[in-house]
């Protein structure tokens, strides 16, 4: 271990950056952000005690650049870097090389990120640690003829997944004996172009479980701790888009099994840090290892809110030495938190990604309402990184008082400027399975076309209507100044309103 | 007068922002209003729902009517691009019949692939874009000429 830390890089940008330096600063740390050209007045830039630019927006040149962003910390006089998640996050290139530089990585060590970063050595380790993986293989394949037998042995349905794999990449759903030999073939193009390397093994395909995660601490004196689960079923293509703790799926006497197995996979792999061990949940009870993410988490609010613990907070103590201050006894969740995430994507266009300057923002405030944001009012959304604007989370005593407050605070958010995933959010908190709590992987799939069809409220499409006609009369008249009175009911007959709602009722 | 019930409406612009607050019937509304090109043309939103909205008086949509201007346009013409970003695969060819549905082309952008495809059966006239190449928001990318589809299409 170097010195002692009083300077952290925050290596990362968004609201993961802000995050990260707000934690740096409650305790008593020095923050250093990073930031490329295209984020120069970015909130996360401002908020730190001081900053280094890393180069032109693309990521390649600016964020992902693993020597500028040693030679910034070492510019600045930092003592340690937090990759915070994305990014290099997950790079077990960038732990080593920044302890080689002698700095410490807010993070696992180097040999746990890459153990559970090869998808086939994890589920050696895990089995061997007697975590329960999805059936399938445990090494790559070799050719489409052991794919074919391997397939056959699992039993069809499988998914071919990259060995190096996430995000969805190189992985290909197979139903039938036919369509092994092109799924291989394609999944391992895939991966070569992914991930550089085109290694794939086999899963037995489950129908629709549900995706739960353990958050798991540990700290460099020996101790593990699981804080419970986070349910993150609602998903588009691997992009989780509301997460909630806890589940309504896991019952006392499951958690306590799954905490078990997620503290025995952290233990299998020497884990130092935070990480989340994801499961798939069968209908059955049964659940699977997934993969483990040795980093924190987008989601990691919903875990903090019902545990009443700092997890970036934690994670710097952990990476000075310290032990961790949460201890396993005074662990009960409380309550309910939920998570949407806002995106600069146009749920009613497939959610393509939109970029653009926010001209206006109005975030919700309240009891029990968390806005973790990277965005302010004149920031652009630019095509260079991920579309996340911020995470809205709330809290309520019950699971249905969180959603409320959720959907009353989606309500009071207003962003304008670009589109943005508040609507779509907004009809998750109200449709009828959600509410029940009946969600798994495919919900999204079933319950999509559902969604963006219905009406939101009542008479609100006809007070936009009205408003339009107003506006358009208001810049008509004040052409030719005359006295005008704000209280005036609409004129008979003039105007007629087209209110087009994109790719929403047609 | 809106859809012919006459309505007490009070409007009013939020200073420093581009919200307006209106009253109507003493229900409260806050919608966000944003001037698009061309007149008469708002970006409007409330509820973290948005609208494009045209605002044409009488005479003006009825004569939109008779030219047939609003009729809906069927799913034929040029495929634009939605957003910024990187063509990374183009999935058909000139000549080819697509069916409603099919993937015309990949554009990549925020590292996200997404495919955009054709909105009716038609034959596609022309592609206009080539691998690697980056495209600006409404780039032109590929035309479809509607067809109806009388027979079943691959």
């Amino acid at each position: 271990m170097p010195e002692v830390i009083r300077r952290v890089l925050v290596a990362n940008r968004g609201e993961i950056a802000l995050r990260i330096i707000r934690a740096c600063h409650e305790e008593h740390l020095e923050a250093v952000a990073v930031y490329s050209e295209a984020d120069r007045l970015s909130p996360h830039v401002r908020a730190a005690n001081a900053a280094a630019l890393l180069g032109p927006p693309p990521a390649s040149e600016s964020y992902l650049s693993i020597p500028k962003l040693l030679d910034a910390a070492r510019a600045t006089g930092c003592q340690a870097i937090h990759p915070g998640y994305g990014f290099l996050a997950e790079r077990a290139t960038f732990a080593r090389a920044v302890r080689d530089a002698g700095l410490v990585f807010v993070g696992p060590p180097a040999e746990a990120i890459q153990a559970m970063g090869d998808k086939t050595e994890a589920r050696r380790r895990m089995q061997a640690a007697g975590v329960p993986i999805v059936p399938g293989t445990i090494r790559p394949l070799q050719d489409a003829a052991e794919a074919a037998r391997e397939a056959k042995r699992t039993g069809y349905p499988v998914l071919l997944k990259a060995v190096a794999g996430g995000g969805g990449k190189g992985m290909r759903l197979v139903t039938a004996e036919g369509e092994i030999a092109s799924a291989f073939a394609a999944a391992r193009s895939e991966a070569v172009k992914a991930f550089g390397g085109g290694a794939v093994y086999i899963e037995k395909y489950l129908e629709r479980p549900r995706h739960i995660e353990i958050q798991i601490l540990a700290d460099a004196h020996g101790r593990v701790i699981a804080l419970g689960e986070r349910e993150c079923s609602i998903q588009r293509r691997h992009q989780k888009l509301v997460e909630e703790a806890p589940s309504v799926a896991v019952s006392p006497a499951l958690r306590r099994r799954l905490s078990d197995a997620a503290t025995a996979a952290a233990g299998a792999v020497g884990y130092v840090g935070a990480g989340t061990i994801e499961f798939l949940l069968a209908p059955g009870g049964e659940f699977y290892f997934l993969e483990m993410n040795t980093r924190i988490q987008v989601e990691h609010p919903v875990t903090e809110l019902v545990y009443g613990v700092d997890l970036v907070r934690e994670q710097l103590r952990i990476a000075g030495g310290q032990p961790m201050r949460v201890h396993p006894g005074t662990l009960h969740p409380r309550g309910h938190a939920i998570e949407c995430r806002i995106t600069a994507e146009d749920p009613f266009n497939e959610f393509l990604p939109a970029t653009g300057v926010l001209q206006y923002l109005r975030v919700p405030s309240g009891p029990g309402l968390r806005w973790d944001g990277g965005v302010e009012a004149g920031n652009a959304v630019t095509l260079y990184y991920d579309p996340l604007i911020a995470k809205l989370v709330a809290w309520g005593e019950t699971r249905e008082a969180a959603i409320e407050r959720m959907r009353q605070a989606l309500g009071e958010l207003v962003i304008v400027g670009l589109p943005t995933s508040q609507a779509f959010h907004l009809r998750v908190m109200e449709d009828p399975e959600f509410l029940r709590g009946e969600v798994d992987i495919t919900y999204l799939e079933r319950a999509g076309p559902r969604l963006r069809e219905r009406d939101l409220m009542p008479g609100l499409e006809r007070a936009v209507a009205v408003a339009a006609a107003l506006l358009a009369d208001e810049r008509r008249t004040s052409a030719r100044p005359q006295a005008h009175s704000d209280h005036s009911p609409i004129r008979p007959s003039t105007w007629a309103v087209v209110a087009r709602q994109e790719g929403l009722r047609q | 007068m809106v859809d012919g019930v006459a309505a007490e409406t009070h409007f009013a612009a939020i200073p420093g922002t581009p919200l307006y607050h209106l009253l109507m019937g003493g229900d409260s509304w806050t919608v966000a209003a944003q001037p698009l090109e061309g007149v008469g043309r708002w970006a409007l939103g409330a509820v973290g729902e948005r609208w494009e909205v045209e605002v044409v008086d009488d005479r003006t949509w009825q004569i939109q009517a008779l030219i047939g201007r609003r009729a809906g346009g069927g799913h034929g013409g040029v495929v634009k691009a939605p957003m910024p970003g990187l063509v990374v695969r183009i999935e058909v060819a000139p000549g080819q019949r697509v069916a409603p549905g099919a993937g015309l082309v990949v554009v990549e952008a925020m590292k996200m692939e997404n495919e955009l495809r054709a909105a009716g059966a038609g034959v596609v006239t022309g592609v206009h874009v080539e691998v690697g190449q980056a495209v600006e928001k409404g780039a032109p990318l590929v035309t479809v000429e509607a067809v109806e589809a009388t027979e079943p299409l691959g």
